[in-house]
C-alpha cells in the first residue's frame, strides 16, 4: 500500500515513515506543509494520505481544508488526519457527508502500533477510524428521554466500536465473539435506536454519528 | 428672512441703476436742479445699495430690507418730476412724504430693523397716517395738483390739510431723533462710540429737514442750500449703518442668542457656536495638555490645521491654549463678532474642554483595557503554541518510537510491560498537556472558527443542552475567543433551568466574561432570579 505524509514535525514525520515502513507501506511522500502534499498528489496518487491539522504556514486550518478539498479531487483516496486535539466539531466538518475513507485521530493513537497500523489500513480500504474520544464523548452526553438507555452494556461497546468505524470482523476480533453475534447486535441496535439498517460498515459511521451528535 | 443669493442681488442692482438713469432723464426733462437731482439719485442709491449688502450678509435681519425699502421709496417719490403722465405724477405725489418717514424709521429701529418699543410704534404709525392718508385727502380736496383724484375742489381746505400733515410729519420725525437720545441714556448704545457719534450727526440732517418742512408750511423762506446738504447727510447715514451692522450688531445680537444657549449647559458647543458665527463647516477642537494634543469633543484625538486665518485660539487663564475654532476664513474679517463669541464661550469651553480630556481618559482606559487583554491573549497563544509544537510533538514523536521498538521486541514479555507502562505515562502526559493547553488559549476558536468551537464545547457539556448556531464566516478573534468562553452584532445568549441566584460579583467567572466581554465594547447581562434559572447574554460588536 501507499502512502503519503504531511506533517510539519521532522521528528514525528520520519518516526511516522518507520513505522509504516515496518508495517510494509510504501511511504512515497514526506511533506513538510499542505502545498507540498498537493505537488506530490499531482506526480502520483497514493491509496491513503496522513496530514496533520495544523500545518503551515499559518499552524491552524491548512491540514483539514487540505484533507477536505483532496477527499473531493481524489475520489476513493484515504484521508486520515491526525491531531494534538480532536474536536466534534472538525470531525463533521471533515465528514461532509460521506465517512468513506476518512480517518480522524489524536496524535497519540500512532503509539497503539497495530491499532494505528489496522486504521491506516481501514482507510486506505475505504473504512472509516474516528477517535474513541469523540464517539465517547457523543455516547457520554446527556439527553432527554435518551434513547441510549435501552441499550444493553454490550450494545453500548459494539456501537461505541461501530462508530469508531471499526468493521464488523474487528469488532468481532475485539469482543472475542463471533461475526454472527455482531450482525445480531448491530441489528439490535439500529432497531433500539430507530436507524434504518444501512449496507456498508463506513455508511453506518456517518448515520451513527449524526445520530449520536442530534 | 430668505438670504438673497449675489445673483439677485446683482439683477435687483442694476434694474435699480437702469430706473435711476429714467429718474434721472424725468428730473432734466422736468426742470428739477441738476444739484438736487444728483443728491436725491445719492440717496436712492446709498440706501438700497446698503440695504442690499446689509440685506445678503445678515440675512436674517430686517434692517437691510429696510433701508432698501427706504431707497425705492425715495425713488418712487421722484415720479412726482413727471409732467407728461398724469398717473406717475400721481402715484409721486402721494409718496411724496414717505421717504422722510422711512427715514425716521430707519434711524429708530437701528439695529435690529424692528422697532424697539410701543412709543416708537405708535410715533411711526401716526407719521404714516398723516403722510400717506393727510396727502391723499389734501389731493382728494384738490389741492396739490395736477393729479387725477381730485373729488370734490376745496382748495381752501386742501390748504389746511397739507399743512397739518408737514407739521404732523415734521414734529414726528423731531420726536422720533428725541426719543432716539432718550433710549440712548437708558439702554446704552448699540454702536461703538465712534460710530454712534457719527450716526447721531445724521440725526441733525433728519432735524433740519423737519425744520425745514415746518417753516415751509408757514410759508417761511426755502433755503434750498440747507436742504441739499440735510439731504446729502441723509444720504451718508446709511453706510454708516452698514459699517455697524457688519461689526457691532452681531456682537451684540448673535453673542446674546448664544449667551442664552450656552446657559442651558448643551453637551454640545459646536453647534451654538456655529450658529453664532454663522459657519456651518464650525470645528471646535480642545487642547489637552495630558496627551499634548487637539481633540474634538469626543476626546479623540485630531489635527488642527495649521492656515492661521482658519484657526481662532481660545486661550485658557493659565494663558496656555484651551480651545480652537476652526473656521471659514471669511470670519476674519469680523475680529468684533469673533472677540464677542470668544469671550462669551469662555467659560463653557473650559467645561467642554474638561468633558472632553474625561473622555479622552476613558478612551484611553478602555483602550489599555483591551491592549492589557489582547496582551495576555497572546500570551496564551504563544505559549500553547511553544506547548504543541514543543512538548506534546517530541512526547508524541516519544510514544511513537516506543511503540515501534514494542513491535520489534518480540517476546521479551518483562521489557513489554515496561513499554507498555512507559506509553501509558506519556499518554496520560499528553492528556494533561492537552487540558492544559486547552485553558491556556482554545486554540480550536482560532484555528478553525466559533461554530466548530462551540460545537465541541456542547459535546462535552455535563447537562443536556440544546445549541444553536447562526453565523455566518469568521469573526475577528478577540470577539470569537470571547464569545467562546461565554459560552456575540453577535449575541451568545446561554439559558439554563437551574436554581438561579448565580453570584455575579464574586469569583473571576462572571466577572471574567464580563471583563472580556466589556474589553470589546459589548455587554454582559445576567438575569438569575432564585429558583427561575440563569440566562446570560453577551452582545459584542463585530465591526
Amino acid at each position: 500500500m501507499r502512502v503519503a505524509l504531511a506533517e510539519d514535525s521532522v521528528l514525528l514525520r520520519e518516526g511516522l515513515a518507520r513505522l509504516l515502513g515496518d508495517a510494509g507501506f510504501e511511504v512515497r511522500a514526506r511533506c513538510g506543509d499542505a502545498d507540498e502534499l498537493r505537488s506530490a498528489l499531482r506526480v502520483e496518487v497514493p491509496d491513503v494520505v496522513i496530514v496533520d491539522i495544523r500545518l503551515p504556514p499559518t499552524h491552524t486550518d491548512e491540514g483539514l481544508r487540505a484533507a477536505v478539498e483532496l477527499r473531493e479531487a481524489y475520489p476513493g483516496l484515504g484521508v486520515l488526519v491526525l491531531s494534538q486535539y480532536v474536536e466534534l466539531g472538525l470531525a463533521m466538518k471533515l465528514l461532509a457527508d460521506s465517512a468513506e475513507g476518512v480517518g480522524y485521530l489524536l496524535k497519540d493513537r500512532v503509539s497503539d502500533v497495530p491499532e494505528f497500523i489496522g486504521a491506516v489500513r481501514r482507510v486506505a480500504a475505504g473504512g472509516s477510524a474516528i477517535d474513541p474520544t469523540i464517539v465517547s464523548t457523543l455516547l457520554s452526553r446527556r439527553r432527554r428521554d435518551d434513547p441510549l438507555e435501552r441499550l444493553t452494556p454490550r450494545e453500548r461497546e459494539v456501537l461505541e466500536l461501530m462508530a469508531a468505524g471499526t468493521s464488523n470482523q474487528g469488532i468481532a476480533d475485539r469482543l472475542v465473539i463471533t461475526l454472527r453475534a455482531v450482525e445480531k447486535y448491530v441489528s439490535s441496535i439500529f432497531g433500539k435506536l430507530g436507524l434504518p439498517a444501512t449496507g456498508s460498515e463506513s455508511r453506518r459511521v456517518l448515520a451513527v454519528l449524526l445520530f449520536l451528535r442530534s | 428672512m430668505v438670504r438673497p443669493t449675489t445673483a439677485v442681488l446683482t439683477t435687483i442692482a442694476l434694474g435699480l441703476l437702469a430706473v435711476l438713469g429714467g429718474v434721472v432723464a424725468m428730473g432734466l426733462a422736468g426742470g428739477v436742479a441738476p444739484v438736487h437731482l444728483a443728491i436725491i439719485c445719492w440717496l436712492i442709491l446709498a440706501y438700497t445699495g446698503s440695504g442690499l449688502v446689509a440685506w445678503r450678509c445678515r440675512p436674517a435681519n430686517r434692517f437691510g430690507p429696510l433701508m432698501v425699502l427706504a431707497g425705492l421709496a425715495t425713488l418712487a417719490s421722484t415720479l412726482i418730476w413727471t409732467s407728461d403722465d398724469f398717473l406717475l405724477h400721481t402715484l409721486g405725489q402721494a409718496l411724496d412724504l414717505l421717504p422722510l418717514l422711512l427715514f425716521v424709521q430707519v434711524f429708530l429701529s437701528f439695529p435690529t430693523g424692528r422697532l424697539p418699543g410701543r412709543w416708537e410704534k405708535v410715533l411711526i404709525g401716526t407719521g404714516y397716517a398723516a403722510a400717506i392718508g393727510g396727502q391723499l385727502t389734501a389731493m382728494a380736496l384738490g389741492g396739490l395738483d395736477p393729479h387725477r383724484i381730485e373729488i370734490v375742489h376745496r382748495p381752501g381746505l386742501a390748504k389746511v390739510v397739507y399743512d397739518t400733515e408737514l407739521v404732523l410729519v415734521s414734529a414726528v420725525a423731531l420726536a422720533g431723533v428725541a426719543l432716539l437720545t432718550v433710549r440712548r441714556r437708558t439702554r446704552g448704545r448699540a454702536l461703538r462710540r465712534s460710530l454712534s457719534l457719527l450716526v447721531d450727526s445724521f440725526t441733525v440732517g433728519l432735524v433740519m429737514i423737519a425744520t425745514l418742512l415746518i417753516v415751509g408750511a408757514f410759508g417761511g423762506p426755502a433755503f434750498p442750500v440747507i436742504q441739499r446738504i440735510s439731504l446729502f447727510l441723509l444720504g451718508v447715514a446709511p453706510i454708516a449703518f452698514l459699517l455697524g451692522l457688519l461689526s457691532a450688531r452681531l456682537a451684540r445680537t448673535a453673542v446674546g442668542e448664544l449667551v442664552v444657549q450656552l446657559r442651558g449647559d448643551p453637551a454640545d458647543l459646536r453647534t451654538p457656536l456655529a450658529q453664532a458665527l454663522r459657519d456651518p463647516s464650525l470645528q471646535l477642537l480642545y487642547w489637552l495638555p495630558r496627551f499634548g494634543t487637539w481633540a474634538g469633543q469626543d476626546g479623540r484625538a485630531v489635527d488642527r490645521p495649521e492656515d492661521p486665518a482658519r484657526v481662532t485660539v481660545i486661550d485658557g487663564d493659565d494663558g496656555e491654549p484651551m480651545a480652537a475654532l476652526v473656521h471659514d476664513p471669511a470670519l476674519r474679517d469680523e475680529p468684533v463678532l469673533l472677540e464677542a463669541v470668544r469671550s462669551a464661550a469662555a467659560i463653557a469651553l473650559r467645561t467642554g474642554r474638561l468633558q472632553a480630556q474625561l473622555r479622552a481618559n476613558v478612551e484611553e482606559l478602555r483602550g489599555s483595557r483591551a491592549r492589557v487583554i489582547e496582551a495576555g491573549q497572546r500570551e496564551r497563544r504563544r505559549l500553547e503554541r511553544d506547548l504543541h509544537d514543543g512538548a506534546q510533538q517530541r512526547l508524541v514523536a516519544l510514544s511513537l518510537n516506543l511503540g515501534v521498538l514494542q513491535t520489534r521486541l518480540g517476546g521479551d514479555a518483562e521489557a513489554e510491560t515496561l513499554l507498555a507502562a512507559a506509553r501509558t505515562e506519556i499518554a496520560v502526559s499528553l492528556a494533561e498537556l492537552r487540558d492544559l493547553a486547552r485553558g491556556l488559549h482554545p486554540a480550536v476558536v482560532s484555528d478553525h472558527g466559533l461554530a466548530v468551537a462551540v460545537e465541541s464545547l456542547a459535546a462535552r457539556a455535563p447537562v443536556p443542552l440544546r445549541l444553536h448556531v447562526d453565523l455566518d464566516g469568521r469573526l475577528g478573534e478577540a470577539v470569537e475567543v470571547a464569545a467562546y468562553y461565554d459560552g456575540s452584532d453577535l449575541v451568545v445568549e446561554v439559558l439554563d433551568d437551574g436554581v438561579g441566584g448565580a453570584d455575579t460579583e464574586h469569583g473571576t467567572g462572571l466577572r471574567g466574561l464580563a471583563d472580556r466581554v466589556e474589553a470589546l465594547d459589548g455587554r454582559l447581562r445576567v438575569w438569575t432570579p432564585r429558583g427561575g434559572g440563569t440566562r446570560v447574554r453577551a452582545e459584542l460588536p463585530c465591526g
